[in-house]
């Protein structure tokens, strides 16, 4: 056994398990709320379906990896007028071990909407402001070490500042992120503190264990109370099955997995929300040639957002991606796109994120497959052309000589005087492609038991002691990258969860840990 | 867990022409990626759950059926020649009707993941990632150390640099 971790090869036959709380997954969620749950003095077990992986076995061959550390290999796709690729963690620190690592706080004016429009006064930014506090101190959010930027995100930042836009330096959570540019694929240098270097080491620290590759599939109830799970051990060797008692149940399994784990159960069926409200953050990729060297091999992943059109719902930021997923960027392939990537040191890549207005759907469906469809409006839509059409301009301000669109029938933006023909003939959704890596929404907080899944404790409201504590309990969408938002109210949950098992959190949890172990 | 799967028979004619027609090739760089490629995306699909496997066969077969669909006769493309098989996934992939480009997408991204971060391609595009994965680790134990050095972290948010390394030099590589 290693440190808190158990591992199939680590036990033998069948297991019954028995603690005070059992969270399931070890991403953002998950991780923060076991980690505050057994600093509390709760005897806290995690299980996670995917295995664990060090930094030392994050390598560079890229089908490998992605194997391990996404859910289906990377593969996974909603569907809707346009197919929408996405990314879920699956291992040790969920999808905060392969997303980029953007620290954002919610924005105030989004809880104040959530606390005048859905009477949550809980999450007013007041009152969230010590969980924030906590939470980005846990991980290390930070600004990037001067210098460790790169061409991507120098290009961006002299394209913005040539137009006299609004940019913002990131925080990312790291410790000396040396500009390897290899986020998705697992952090090489150790220096991303995702939950798996963060929380979990502190989780571990106060007692806590956890389970890798098993696969919960039951939540045991007796008279309308969650008192344990049950499930099968992922074991190469052979499947075993486990069955934990506890006295509250944690799902943690992120906005897709826990609906379709309630929803297998059925559980949560009279509120009527499970797996609605899926809100999904969709975005864009563009790409930029220049004259001179961009090298984006060199720096890091996303050091400034621009925030000039906010407030339309649009986000623009740079995103130094590895050669092999900016190679999926392109539309082309074959000869055409190898002849495209010539260009590879000279192309700078970037995102765009548009707060969405539609709602999407998360169902399970017979065979354990799931069906999530979310179909991109109209409106979010012409955000998405304003929003290209922006982008294009700043980076022509920055010096380039072709952008490089997402849209079927104008992949390439020959110069400024171009950009017009993106309004002149709008794409359709049908002709976009699309990405997102931020699902959220799908059993959301409600102050009434009719408005959403759970109640301002993450409580569901059919089945006492069963919670959620993941990006699903967002009650709309935020606009900005998650992971915070989902640490600080899985920390919110996670303080009420052990006041109620009558448990203080203490008040060193604030305090900034595990840095002895960067 | 990944299954034991593996492409067999026809159907590995068809992925392998598939996979034939979508690889990058430079004349200035000697390697035949097919064979190594093919793996690659075996491998993907080994990880992939049944369903999602079974659309990149729906999406294989529909590729190589797909000469009606854009007016190129009826053969099949693993019985094209490379050029024309790659002619005819380029009129699928720009065809205007959404439903049947997507056929192309999966197996572009599967033979695009694993064409690109190829090690002798990413050397080859000016991407040698593997070279500086191995400088950056270096680097970031120097920075380490440094660390070990000083009392105390500055608070969230600052940097933990000082002044013991040179902005400027922060990424400095020298390609071999």
């Amino acid at each position: 056994m290693i440190d808190g971790i158990i591992q199939p090869h680590d036990t033998r036959g069948d297991l019954r398990l028995e603690c005070d709380v059992v969270v399931v997954g070890s991403g953002a969620g998950g991780a923060t709320a076991a980690a505050v749950l057994a600093e509390a003095g709760l005897r806290v077990i995690v299980l996670e379906e995917g295995g664990w992986y060090p930094t030392e076995e994050f390598s560079a061959n890229i089908p490998e990896m992605l194997g391990k550390l996404m859910r289906g290999g990377a593969s996974t796709v909603m569907v809707g007028r346009s197919p929408v690729p996405y990314l879920e963690g699956r291992c040790v620190g969920g999808t905060t071990v392969v997303n980029g690592g953007m620290c954002w706080r919610t924005p105030e004016k989004v809880l104040d909407t959530w606390v005048r429009e859905r009477g949550l006064a809980h999450l007013a930014p007041k009152a969230l402001e010590p969980h924030f506090d906590a939470v980005e101190s846990a991980i290390d959010a930070r600004y990037q070490d001067p210098g460790s930027e790169g061409g991507v995100n120098d290009r961006f930042k002299a394209g913005a500042d040539a137009l006299g836009w609004k940019l913002s330096r990131n925080k990312r959570n790291q410790r000396h992120c040396v500009g390897s540019n290899d986020c998705v694929t697992g952090c090489p240098t150790g220096a991303k503190r995702s939950t798996a270097e963060s929380w979990l080491p502190r989780f571990y620290a106060a007692g806590g264990r956890l389970f890798t590759h098993f696969k919960v599939e039951r939540v045991r109830t007796r008279q309308g109370r969650a008192t344990g799970l049950a499930g099968t051990i992922l074991d190469p060797v052979g499947a075993r099955r486990f069955t934990v008692e506890a006295r509250a149940v944690v799902l943690s399994c992120g906005a897709i997995q826990t609906p379709l784990l309630l929803q297998r159960n059925k559980l949560c069926k009279p509120c009527g929300h499970v797996g609605r409200h899926f809100t999904i953050h969709p975005n864009i990729k563009m790409a930029a040639r220049f004259d001179t060297p961009v090298d984006s091999l060199r720096g890091t992943h996303q050091a400034w957002q621009c925030m000039e059109f906010g407030d339309e719902g649009i986000l623009m930021a740079p995103g130094a991606i590895p050669l092999a997923f900016m190679s999926a960027i392109f539309p082309s392939f074959g000869p055409r796109l190898a002849e495209r990537l010539r260009d590879y040191r000279y192309i700078a890549t970037g995102g765009i994120l548009v707060d969405d207005h539609a709602e999407g759907r998360i169902r399970a469906l017979p065979f354990g497959v799931p069906y999530i469809r979310y179909d991109v409006t109209d409106v979010d839509q012409s955000k998405f052309v304003r929003a290209a059409a922006l982008m294009a301009e700043l980076y022509f301000a920055a010096g380039a000589n072709e952008v490089y669109t997402p849209f079927h029938h104008l992949p390439v933006i020959g110069g400024p005087d171009d950009i017009a023909k993106l309004y002149a003939h709008p794409p359709r959704v049908e002709d976009t492609e699309y990405f997102t890596a931020h699902l959220m929404g799908t059993c959301r907080m409600s102050a009434h038991p009719r408005g959403g899944v759970v109640d301002p404790n993450g409580e569901t409201w059919d089945v006492s002691g069963l919670y959620v504590a993941d990006a699903g309990t967002m009650p709309g969408t935020i606009g900005v990258n998650p992971q915070v938002t989902i640490m600080a109210l899985a920390r919110l949950i996670a303080v009420r969860l052990a006041d109620r098992l009558g448990r203080k959190v203490p008040a060193k949890i604030a305090q900034v840990a595990g840095h002895a172990a960067a | 867990m990944s299954s034991d799967f593996s492409f067999r028979g026809y159907t590995r004619r068809v992925a392998r022409s598939v996979v034939d027609a979508m690889v990058p090739r430079w004349p200035e760089l000697d390697a035949d990626l097919t064979d190594a490629v093919l793996e690659q995306v075996e491998d993907f699909a080994r990880n992939y759950p049944p369903f999602i496997r079974f659309g990149v066969m729906v999406m294989l077969y529909g590729l190589e059926f797909s000469g009606p669909f854009v007016r190129d006769g009826l053969r099949p493309t693993s019985f094209l020649d490379r050029e024309a098989a790659t002619r005819r996934l380029e009129k699928v992939a720009d065809h205007r009707i959404p439903q049947i480009r997507m056929m192309v997408m999966l197996p572009k991204i599967m033979v695009s993941f694993s064409a690109y971060s190829r090690p002798e391609v990413e050397a080859f595009l000016g991407a040698d990632r593997r070279a500086w994965r191995a400088n950056r680790k270096a680097f970031r134990e120097v920075l380490i150390q440094l660390d070990e050095r000083r009392a105390a972290d500055p608070p969230v948010p600052a940097p933990l640099v000082g002044d013991a390394v040179r902005p400027e030099d922060y990424l400095r590589f020298e390609r071999t």
